[in-house]
């Protein structure tokens, strides 16, 4: 029953395209953004069978209407896959996902928003796909708010579950200069039950001399309790931007999210654990060309009675066009010695390549990880990425070649290969 | 949904047209909808606070993109989203907030090595760590039924 439903929907998306287009086509600005990606990669599993997998990915996204200016338009972005090497190693998996297609009206006074079809909404408390309307506007010059409603994406079909609802909204008030705070709620039923009901708050507050403190708390009113609380102070020092944060996570409010929950989740919500990380970023640019960072931040477990700290410096030179170099470390440092590992990367992009040469760009990344307690016996990864490209017709069209080659706690001496097709009709994203 | 819910859902609706025509009358925040592109300006825009100096309506400075916004810039997009939609179009967040991607979003862009995406390199073992160290931002996107088809073949559903 739950794949006759899904299959409504996704008709009913198709219908709403087709009923959605011809009316806007016709004046409107239209994009077509195609991706079609043959992958290679070889893979031992559990089913004692060696895989030579061969998928083909097509990613592709329509918008039809102008982005910049009120009125109609329709976006719709989603992929499928089909298995050139037809072996079996994807029967388990689907072959494809409407990711959004939508309706969008954008009115001409107070940033009124409208949408209809499936789309992800990520206000306040929400971080969901729906299928269904949305609905936004300024309320004046010191309110602005948000309602939603419709069916959650994420539960259609999933594990016999059907008969879903999802709706919520988000309040939110400005004084220009000054704050922003929200309030928002999400409500999810399955089966006309209650699967999920949060309530968000949000804030952002601008102090003088350009300090900044944001922050978000959630309550889970199914469970009672308080989720999480993040809170961070944004500030500039001799021209270094740093940002000090607090958060603090209970897993039983945090993960406890009924129906709309999954392993390993549902395992660790009754774990009664409690979670308090104390970190600083702070990333500095010198001239143009120069980005630096530090990060640091411990984690404290209640239950487990232990710390864990992670401290990370990265540095990044960039030139011409999208040419960079960079280089990352990271130290993980636990009481526990399975979540010690040190982490070394470095990549290179090089852009605007001698015309004597027939690509347009090279890149080549290099990550390392040495691990304190080795994982099936192997305490170090090793993973090299090179590739290539080539744009044509004014870039609008884009041929990539990758290789990544692995050799880690999983794969003995895991090569991967892929070939990416990009082609863009229409306006520049 | 039972009848009181729809009914509710109506009245929201009713009540934010209601407010939304009285807030017409006095004029609103005002939002460009998309940012100039890069020929327009010369250059990608990569710091908003370059020349977005402070005293408008969306405190810019907050989504500069520094080399750790990938990392935390869920605060900016959950208050200001519309502002990401200036840039970004709603394809690009869905490389890897999406309910679900079967490809990670560093093996769908395996030569965009300069974006800094997370699950770089052997994540398969680094994610044993990092799931037992900050569940937390596992959850985010991975945390409902269909995204966390990943996550079933080991851990179950």
């Amino acid at each position: 029953m739950a794949t006759v439903r899904h299959g409504r929907r996704t008709w009913g998306l198709i219908l709403l395209l087709i009923l959605g287009l011809p009316g806007m086509a016709a004046a409107a600005e239209f994009q077509l953004k195609s991706d079609t990606l043959f992958r290679f990669f070889e893979r031992h599993t559990n089913r004692e069978k060696e895989f030579s997998i061969a998928p083909a990915y097509e990613y592709l996204q329509v918008d039809v209407g102008s982005s910049s200016e009120p009125g109609l338009s329709f976006h719709g972005y989603g992929w499928g896959r089909a298995d050139l090497a037809n072996d079996g190693y994807f029967e388990d998996d689907t072959a494809g996902e409407i990711l959004y297609g939508y309706l969008e009206y954008r009115g001409k006074e107070a940033n009124f928003n409208a949408r209809l079809g499936r789309q992800y909404i990520f206000e306040g408390v929400a971080n969901e796909a729906v299928d269904g309307l949305r609905l936004s506007t300024d309320l004046g010059r010191y309110f602005s708010a948000s309602v939603y409603g419709g069916q959650s994406v994420a539960l259609d079909s999933e594990n016999g579950r059907d008969g879903d609802s999802i709706y919520g909204g988000r309040l939110a008030h400005h004084l220009k200069g000054w704050y922003d705070v929200g309030v928002s709620y999400k409500e999810i039923e399955n089966e006309n039950d209650l699967a999920e009901k949060m309530l968000g708050v949000d804030l952002g507050v601008y102090l003088p001399y350009g300090v900044g403190l944001y922050g978000f708390s959630s309550r889970n009113l199914d469970t009672d309790g308080w989720g999480e609380h993040s809170y961070e102070l944004r500030f500039k020092l001799a021209g270094i931007d740093i940002r000090p944060y607090y958060q603090q996570f209970r897993y039983e409010d945090q993960f406890d999210t009924g129906a709309n929950g999954a392993y390993p989740f549902r395992f660790l919500a009754e774990t009664d654990e409690e979670i308090k990380v104390v970190g600083a970023d702070a990333t500095m640019k010198v001239g143009e060309s120069w980005d630096f960072g530090v990060k640091a931040k411990n984690y404290d477990y209640d239950r487990r009675d232990d710390n864990t700290q992670y401290y990370s410096v990265l540095a990044t030179w960039y030139a011409d066009g999208r040419s960079s170099l960079g280089g990352e470390a990271g130290v993980m440092n636990g009481d526990a010695a399975e979540d010690d590992y040190v982490l070394l990367r470095a990549y290179a992009y090089w852009d605007r390549l001698p015309k004597l040469l027939p690509l347009s760009f090279l890149t080549g990344e290099v990550v390392w990880v040495d691990y304190r307690e080795a994982i099936y016996d192997e305490d170090t990864s090793l993973f090299v990425s090179l590739g290539a490209g080539k744009r044509f017709l004014e870039d609008a069209l884009e041929i990539k070649l990758s290789g990544d080659y692995s050799r880690d706690p999983y794969f003995d001496d895991e090569v991967k290969g892929m070939l990416t097709i990009s082609y863009l009709l229409g306006r520049p994203n | 949904m039972t009848k009181t819910k729809i009914a509710i859902a109506l009245t929201m609706i009713a009540l934010l047209g209601l407010l939304a025509a009285c807030a017409v009358l006095d004029g609103g925040r005002s939002l460009s909808f998309t940012h100039p592109s890069a020929a327009d300006i010369g250059a990608k825009p990569k710091v908003c606070s370059g020349c977005h100096e402070g005293g408008e309506p969306i405190p810019f400075a907050r989504f500069d993109h520094t080399p750790f916004f990938a990392d935390n810039h869920r605060l900016e997009a959950t208050q200001y989203e519309q502002t990401c939609r200036g840039c970004h179009q709603v394809s690009f967040c869905n490389d890897c907030h999406a309910t679900r991607v079967e490809l990670k979003p560093s093996d769908r862009n395996p030569t965009d090595n300069d974006r800094r995406m997370p699950h770089r390199g052997d994540y398969l073992s680094r994610h044993r760590i990092d799931g037992r160290t900050d569940p937390v931002s596992c959850f985010r996107c991975h945390g409902n039924p269909k995204a966390a088809r990943t996550c079933a073949p080991c851990h179950g559903k």
